[in-house]
């Protein structure tokens, strides 16, 4: 049960123009792990997940959620299917308050006598509940993250897609959503697929990593093995080093 | 709960209105002219209020109204003049006609990638074609007037002597048109239009059917409008093709907007304000005005669109400000 | 057969100038991504303005571009800076509203300054007519044609060419890097939304050589670009020649076959 395939993408291909940001890649999710997707900057990682989310459609290649071809499906049919994702840049509901988009999310699966209860819930595991009648757009950057996060949660999706939300928090407000998504993936069994820069939280809390650059696929494995990848270190290497964060991380 | 507050006040306004509304025949019933102002004024409400479900809910600039009011006036029109068929049925059809084409481009441009600015283009292009289908449609439309058959007071062909029931039918179709409003923004369709507005690529990932809702919302406003439209052609007692409009679909969406955008009753507050205004001076100073008075609209949409963008109805609601302080505070601790 | 021949000619020589309003109209929605509503009212305005100008001063219409055009660049300037330039951070229904408010307003103040009966220039100094093949070119048609095309090519190059020019062309691919460029993306977009309007001087100039003008027109002018821009896609002013060409010929059948209707 537990090995068994969530998601699979083989060689999904995207082009635009000359550019091919995403390049005959093969990835494999199984269910309830918490995969991490890293590269550098460019590499292809929102492309890849806009591909898989029905954002945008391949010029090759397929991806197969659940066992059922997803990939010309729109996001609406995916997000029913069971997958969903928060977004690089935040797409907030900005004249919606905390709780109003939530709900959003909540309806989902929920009809309206539910609906409710999902979004208490949301609300009390992320922590929300001071917060839940603040608009959107007066959200400090931290609580905007868990709100995307817990938007996306309340879908009641069985693959949630996570697109850089650790960036630029800090260090104890990344530690606090580390052990939210961490508590999420164990409690409510969701598989995770972070995407991410913030080393430490993909070291700390990935359990394997595939390494995306120029839209190639070029590692896979779990954290000690892709820290010490050659090719990873020298995709990375003249933006950071990577090694300066391992010290860290 | 600031939220609570608010609906309260605005509640009791609304019931206000509708107290005043129910009386102002008695006051004005014997004047006919009086009583023709205060209908059309209803009637701008009626519309506005129901463009608010497309344009302020689901955020699609429509700009043809008056094309669905007068395909329901003709449909119901036509069926009586021919078929000495009753408007009572007539009006359902005419709302049917109304969606029917109102589909007919919500269906390919609803389309999930689509910018709204092409839906709003072919409605305006919508009523103009319209309007010269039926000026050349000898049989049905034609450049004359066709009029509706004279009764003084019959049920049947929903024809009265006096303006007086005509205004309680319309402000029967107002009640109609702020409760589907109300109910929608409140339901699950709402929410999601709400988000669609916001950003349909974080709504579709949410499990919104972006399209779907879109397509829902225009339903139920092409039909309120059509069957407002076979009422209209009762009112004034004939059919033609200038009742498809542009500029009066202009309004339309202007009142919308500057009432304010996904309010129930903001719409309805333009519309009093501002076609209450236009038809009292119509009154005293004659037709002239119409010119002027669309220079008014003009402006006064341009500055509400500058500096209160979400309407007029604004001026009524609480600022939430408190909640928010808490948050900052919060951050500090941490 | 004859009538379609000679339709096809008229419609060619108005298509080619119906390109140049929608090459504005172009400017402006490609660059900033504004849908201007008020656009075919610009064109109205600038016939009004021209036929004002020719009657107050006596000059030729053909000439009166050289009025109507800065003056058309100052108020198009004006109505960014003023309007546009405000709602870029809003909704979009926002901005869509703003400019269906400034189309109806012109709409309005030039039925009020004007009123309702179609105005004209009597005599322009490339009136008549040449014959070819058999079929009647109005001379004024032909030379409105001609001076489109030369605009268009002229645009074109500025358009690639020119610093604004490219300046124009690069934020409306990127605003972001172009403004890392040195590119300052609200002088741009005033500048285009300035020429995208003052060219609408042009073509009602040529215009009003052959047209009369009456406070209805905004309208037509607005769907006819509109409609040439959803043919012929962004970006492309070949395509929008094309397209242009496609609408004036299907205009011109389509008012022999059905009559004077729309």
């Amino acid at each position: 049960m537990l090995s068994e395939q969530i998601l699979k993408t083989s060689k999904l291909t995207k082009r635009f123009g000359n550019l091919i940001a995403v390049n005959q890649v093969d990835l494999e999710i199984k269910k309830e792990e918490i995969i991490g997707l890293i590269g550098p900057n460019g590499a292809g990682k929102t492309t890849f997940f806009n591909l898989i989310t029905g954002l945008e459609t391949p010029d090759e290649g397929q991806v197969i959620f659940k066992g059922t071809n997803v990939t010309t499906m729109s996001p609406h049919t995916i997000c029913k299917l069971g997958m969903s994702r928060t977004f690089q840049v935040a797409k907030s509901f900005t004249e919606m308050s905390v709780e109003e988009a939530i709900r959003v999310g909540a309806y989902n699966r929920r009809g309206e006598e539910e609906v409710q209860n999902k979004v208490d819930w949301a609300l009390e595991f992320f922590e929300l509940e001071d917060i839940r009648d603040n608009k959107c757009s007066d959200l400090g950057l931290s609580s905007l993250r868990k709100v995307e996060v817990a938007r996306a949660a309340a879908t009641e999706p069985e693959l949630l897609l996570l697109d850089e939300v650790g960036a630029g928090l800090t260090a104890a407000e990344l530690l606090k959503l580390m052990s939210e998504l961490k508590k999420l993936n164990q409690e409510t069994k969701i598989t995770l697929c972070v995407v991410e820069h913030v080393m430490q939280m993909v070291m700390g809390l990935c359990e394997r990593i595939f390494v995306l650059d120029a839209g190639e696929l070029i590692a896979e494995g779990i954290p000690s093995e892709i820290s010490n990848n050659q090719r990873v270190i020298e995709a990375y290497l003249g933006r950071r080093s990577y090694s300066e964060s391992s010290s860290t991380g | 709960m600031n939220h609570k507050k608010n609906q309260n006040l605005e509640n009791l306004l609304l019931l206000f209105f509708l107290i005043i509304a129910l009386v102002a025949p008695l006051i004005f019933g014997s004047n006919q002219y009086n009583m023709l102002l205060v209908t059309t004024v209803l009637i701008y409400g009626v519309m506005a209020t129901s463009w608010n479900i497309i344009g302020g809910l689901a955020g699609q600039v429509d700009l043809a109204s008056f094309a669905y009011l007068g395909l329901g006036a003709f449909t119901s029109g036509t069926l009586l003049i021919r078929f000495n068929f009753t408007p009572w049925i007539g009006m359902i059809l005419g709302g049917l006609v109304a969606v029917a084409f109102a589909l007919l481009i919500g269906i390919p441009l609803f389309r999930f990638r689509i910018k709204e600015v092409w839906y709003a283009l072919t409605t305006c292009a919508l009523v103009e074609i319209l309007k010269v289908i039926f000026n050349m449609w000898e049989e049905i439309g034609g450049p004359v007037e066709r009029y509706l058959p004279y009764f003084s007071g019959s049920l049947y062909h929903m024809r009265f002597g006096s303006y007086v029931p005509y205004y309680y039918l319309i402000l029967g179709m107002l009640v109609i048109a702020l409760l589907v409003n109300s109910r929608i923004s409140r339901s699950k369709l709402g929410f999601y239009l709400k988000a669609l507005g916001e950003d349909e690529a974080a709504a579709e990932v949410l499990g919104v059917n972006t399209r779907a809702c879109k397509l829902r919302a225009l339903v139920y406003y092409s039909f309120l409008i059509g069957v407002t439209g076979a009422i209209y052609a009762n009112i004034y007692g004939f059919i033609h093709p200038s009742f498809f409009n542009g500029q009066e679909s202009i309004k339309i969406a202007i009142l919308g907007i500057v009432g304010g955008r996904g309010i129930t009753y903001g719409p309805l507050l333009a519309a009093l304000l501002l076609v209450g205004t236009q038809e009292l001076l119509r009154a005293s100073l004659g037709a002239e005005v119409s010119g002027l008075y669309l220079v008014v609209y003009s402006v006064i949409l341009i500055l509400v669109v500058l500096f209160k963008p979400k309407g007029i109805a604004t001026f009524f609601q609480y600022r939430n400000k408190k909640p928010a302080k808490q948050e900052v505070k919060k951050k500090n601790v941490v | 057969m004859e009538v379609i021949i000679q339709s096809l000619f008229d419609g060619a020589l108005m298509g080619c100038i119906y390109a140049l309003i929608a090459l504005g109209l172009s400017l402006i929605f490609g660059v900033m991504n504004v849908v201007n509503f008020a656009h075919g009212n610009f064109v109205m305005l600038s016939m009004y303005f021209s036929f004002w100008v020719a009657s107050l001063w006596g000059i030729d219409a053909v000439l009166t571009p050289l009025i109507t055009f800065p003056l058309l660049f100052i108020i198009g300037m004006l109505v960014y800076y003023g309007i546009i330039d405000r709602t870029l951070k809003e909704h979009y229904t926002i901005q869509i509203a703003v400019t269906v408010g400034l189309m109806t307003f012109l709409g309005a103040i030039t039925q009020l300054a004007w009123q309702s009966r179609p105005r004209a220039l009597s005599y322009s100094f490339i009136q008549g007519s040449i014959q070819f093949g058999g079929y009647t070119i109005a001379l004024s048609r032909l030379i409105s044609a001609v001076i489109s095309l030369i605009i268009i090519i002229g645009i074109s190059f500025f358009l690639s060419k020119t610093w604004p020019g490219r300046a124009i062309r690069a934020t409306s691919d990127d605003s972001d890097a172009a403004s890392l460029m040195g590119v300052d993306f609200r002088k741009t977009y005033a500048l285009a939304f300035g020429l995208g309007s003052s060219l609408t001087a042009i073509s009602g100039g040529l215009l009003m050589t052959f047209q009369q003008v009456d406070p209805t027109m905004g309208l037509r002018f607005g769907l006819l670009s509109w409609c040439i821009l959803a043919l012929a896609g962004l970006g492309s002013i070949p395509g929008l020649l094309i397209s242009g060409l496609i609408i004036g010929i299907g205009e011109s059948l389509a008012m022999s076959f059905l009559g004077s209707q729309s």
